[in-house]
């Protein structure tokens, strides 16, 4: 404990309020700062603090307190230098994000332009007007996936009739104009999300930046009837205030004593955390328009052995999308080729790719699958399609051939793939041959002239088959696989959105939990809130206060009783 | 073989002992307080999730892969989160109000998951390729997790409607009553039936008062129970969704998709965000919050069974190879 003074000494803000077990054991000292404090206001809040100084004191008080604490009380506390940079950023987002509200602020040079500017930060971060807008999107992305996306205009005339409108009055008019057939690319949807956007920087700006200076400072509350009047309170006879503010700090509060009173907090992260997922949020609307204006998309499907060059393939999708050196790359597909359970299902697709820059140089070899894309020079490259191209034979020892393998049916979750290999005179109107069938590239189905069935052949097992007086062997299924490229500026802004916005949420479940205690005589009067858990509070408030001990020893009782009564 | 049959008699145990609590309830609710029923339904919680932990480890070892494939073994796995979620609680010692709305939770995910409709899933399926992924743990043990805490937080909103729609009608046929005894009294000498009418109203008072008073002290808990709850599940809802979408980046190409059930899972997110914004309002609290919560449970359904049977959208699993 006595570790402690000099810290007091050594920082001249901290002269004013004494730190626990600070004050003088000596009862009329200790009630000797009372009188100037109570004349002047109820609830006197000391100067804050800088951030440096908070910190520095409450780790020297975990030091010379329990250890196992010490690990909670860092948590909570080393949350607030990340709240300082996330401040940076929420000027940078304003820059990027809100054309209207920042152009607004800076042509403010008149009063009446900032007087405008005022209104609309005012108007913006009204919170009915922010759950309309949430309520308005929600509606809206129903709405999106109740009508057809993307289909012609005469989908929407067929099903949207102006003679049976829906409801009584949606007809395709509404549909077409307001540009429903593509919701989640409408003006209307896009103006919505950005408005949000709008009134989340004004919230956080208005709202939640002061909340931040406020709860910087702490109040104590000097009088008991203030401190009754909080959603929990109790009175302790016969207690002292210094065993209840130990008693907090080992339930791993902050804990600052004046004079007889006393205030704790806990959890002040959970109440700075909002802020966060505010910004969070605003991250990732700012990395999802980057995403949207600077990026590029396609996809090819590629035989197996065949090359394409990167920048071929791909198309911008924004007025940003600027192509890089690395679309010169050419790809050349090495191998495509799928794993099977026992039972025959597909359960892997694999692609072995090869990438050569403008010299024919390899810079890179990697075998992609769902799930494990590639990744070179901002370019991604997936997996998610296949087909089968060609059919290799070798008929009566000739060839060999390559047939070409058309898609005949595309039911449901099955693909099927088929050639046909004629026989007789080519040139003839109605010309007959075998037909072949593949599902995948494990087996191919022979059916001969007349239909029928002839029989299954794996490509790999060089066994001969007898249709129709020819024989024919089945060397090689070759499959093209389907790949979808992309780069997306975006991701990097997006992801650091999400992480800053899981971890955020995750901090905002915490209860910010604040007490004050006032010393009445002998008696402990200790009242306290908490925004969130007001189930566990009290439960936990009752367990701790329960292990106050109870002072036996009346000595110096009666003295206080005069000096507070008077 | 073995494991087809284990998992037969651990569904069976743990539907009828979910049964069994809720029997239970119903009787202490028609018979006042016979002691040691709390207790035995509590162990009866305890044992059903032992049964549902034992199935979904069963299905584990039977499928070689998590048991997220399909309706079937999310729907047990989301009612094994409704147990797990009563157990924690019942740890935290917070009486039986809420195992009251947890325990017809877990019987009908359960009834529903066993029930005809879904015979032909429960053959346990392979994975599809796209779902092969260590993501698939994370968001979907995630998503369940959200949906299992928000239905609970926003079934006791539920709740509070309830009560509190009952209070005005009940304090509408109450004033009814009055009128009608005063119509009655009105024959009789004006005095008597004066300090008779004013005896009336205050012992009438009196009871509505006090009676008030608890019921809005319930209502209050309830609140903050599923302000709690809620404020739980929407964590575990955004982790969810933000892991899918990271997920989809990996799998698909794209963060984000505006698949329906990406879109739906949105819209309950908005929900439940604006149903934390109305909170944070006093004067929108309670009534106005509660209506946001009671939304919020309609669309969870949607988002998690509408989407799924009509199997549209990229979440209908078989995704790749219908390209």
């Amino acid at each position: 404990m006595k570790t402690l003074s000099p810290l007091n000494s050594s920082n001249p803000c901290l002269l004013k309020t004494h730190f626990l077990k600070v004050p003088i054991f000596n009862p009329i000292f200790k009630f000797k700062p009372l009188p100037h404090n109570t004349h002047h206001a109820r609830i006197a809040k000391v100067p804050s603090f800088t951030i440096n100084s908070k910190l520095k004191s409450s780790q020297d008080i975990n030091n010379t307190g329990k250890k196992s604490v010490s690990q909670k009380i860092v948590l909570s506390e080393t949350s607030p230098p990340p709240l300082a940079v996330d401040k940076d950023d929420i000027n940078g987002g304003s820059g990027s994000e809100s054309v209207p509200v920042s152009s607004k602020k800076k042509g403010g040079v008149s009063g009446l332009a900032k007087k405008l500017s005022k209104k609309v930060l005012q108007i913006l971060s009204n919170l009915s007007l922010a759950i309309g807008e949430m309520f308005t999107i929600a509606a809206l992305m129903a709405l999106g996936t109740v009508i057809e996306q993307g289909e012609a205009p005469d989908f929407y005339f067929k099903n949207y009739p102006e003679d049976h409108p829906v409801l009584g009055f949606f007809t395709w008019r509404w549909v077409l104009t307001l540009g429903f057939d593509h919701m989640f690319t409408s003006p209307v949807f896009i103006g919505m999300l950005a408005l949000l956007g709008a009134s989340l920087m004004a919230c956080t700006y208005t709202t939640q930046i002061p909340l931040v200076k406020v709860s910087r400072r702490w109040a104590f509350l000097h009088s008991a009837e203030a401190i009754r009047k909080q959603e929990f309170s109790d009175t302790l006879t016969r207690a002292s205030i210094e065993d209840v503010g130990t008693l907090l700090m080992g339930a791993g509060y902050e804990v600052f004593l004046k004079g007889p009173c006393l205030y704790a907090f806990q959890g002040l992260a959970g109440r700075l955390a909002p802020i966060g997922v505010h910004i969070s949020l605003l991250l990732i609307m700012v990395g999802g328009t980057l995403s949207a204006a600077g990026s590029f998309k396609g996809s090819v499907t590629v035989p197996q052995g065949l090359n394409f060059v990167v920048g071929d393939v791909l198309g911008p999708t924004g007025f940003l999308s600027t192509p890089t050196e690395a679309f010169n790359t050419e790809i050349h597909v090495n191998r495509f080729y799928m794993d099977y359970f026992e039972s025959g299902e597909v359960s892997q697709f694999h692609t072995d790719l090869s990438l050569l820059d403008m010299d024919g140089k390899e810079v890179m070899r990697k075998t992609i699958s769902v799930n494990d894309p590639l990744r070179y020079g901002g370019i991604t490259i997936y997996q998610t399609d296949w087909s089968i191209s060609a059919l290799q034979i070798l008929k009566d020892n000739e060839g060999p051939y390559n047939l070409a393998m058309a898609p005949l049916q595309i039911n449901g979750d099955k693909k099927l793939f088929g050639t046909f290999l004629p026989v007789g005179d080519i040139n003839s109107p109605d010309v007959k041959g075998i037909s072949m069938l593949a599902r995948d590239l494990q087996s191919i189905v022979l059916y001969d002239k007349e239909g029928k069935f002839a029989g299954v052949r794996r490509p790999n097992s060089k066994l001969p088959i007898n249709i129709d007086g020819s024989e024919i062997v089945i060397l090689d299924a070759i499959g093209s696989s389907g790949l979808d490229l992309k780069t997306d500026p975006g991701v990097p802004t997006v992801y650091a959105g999400f992480g800053a916005l899981m971890l955020t949420t995750c901090i905002s479940y915490l209860s910010h939990s604040q007490i004050w205690a006032i010393q009445d005589g002998t008696s402990v009067i200790i009242g306290g809130k908490t925004n969130r858990a007001k189930m566990e509070f009290p439960e936990e408030m009752n367990r701790l206060l329960d292990k106050v001990p109870e002072i036996v020893e009346s000595s110096s009782s009666q003295q206080v009783d005069t000096i507070t009564s008077g | 073989m073995i494991f087809s049959t284990l998992e037969h008699i651990l569904t069976h145990i743990s539907f009828s002992v979910v049964s069994i609590v809720i029997s239970t309830h119903l009787i202490t609710l028609l018979v006042n307080e016979i002691l040691g029923f709390h207790d035995s339904s509590k162990n009866g919680m305890i044992i059903s999730f032992f049964c549902i932990t034992g199935l979904l480890i069963t299905r584990w070892i039977l499928s070689g892969h998590l048991p997220f494939s399909d309706l079937y073994e999310s729907l047990i796995f989301l009612s094994w989160g409704f147990s797990i979620l009563h157990i924690v609680f019942c740890f935290k010692k917070h009486k039986n109000d809420f195992s009251a709305i947890i325990a017809p939770s877990v019987i009908f995910t359960q009834g529903f998951a066993t029930s005809g409709v879904l015979t032909e899933m429960h053959q346990s399926a392979i994975l599809v390729p796209a779902l092969q992924s260590h993501w698939l743990m994370m968001h979907v043990s995630m998503m369940i997790f959200g949906y299992a805490a928000l239905l609970c937080g926003s079934l006791l909103s539920v709740g509070i409607l309830v009560i509190t729609f009952g209070e005005v009608i009940q304090i509408l046929g109450k004033s009814n009553n009055l009128y009608f005894l005063n119509e009655s009294f009105s024959f009789v000498e004006i005095q008597y039936m004066n300090r008779n009418e004013r005896n009336n109203v205050l012992q009438k008072t009196f009871f509505s008062s006090s009676r008030n008073y608890y019921r809005s002290q319930f209502i209050q808990q309830l609140d903050r129970w599923s302000y709690r709850i809620i404020s739980l599940g929407f964590l575990f809802l955004t982790i969810g969704i933000l892991s899918g979408a990271v997920w989809a980046n990996e799998a698909w190409g794209s963060y984000w998709n505006w698949d329906p059930k990406e879109t739906w899972a949105f819209i309950t997110w908005t929900i439940f965000a604006i149903y934390l914004h109305t909170r944070k309002n006093t004067k929108l609290e309670s009534v106005n919050s509660s209506i946001a919560a009671s939304l919020g449970f309609l669309i969870i359904w949607i988002c998690y069974l509408g989407i799924n049977l009509l199997g549209i959208g990229l979440h209908s699993y078989g995704s790749f190879t219908s390209n």
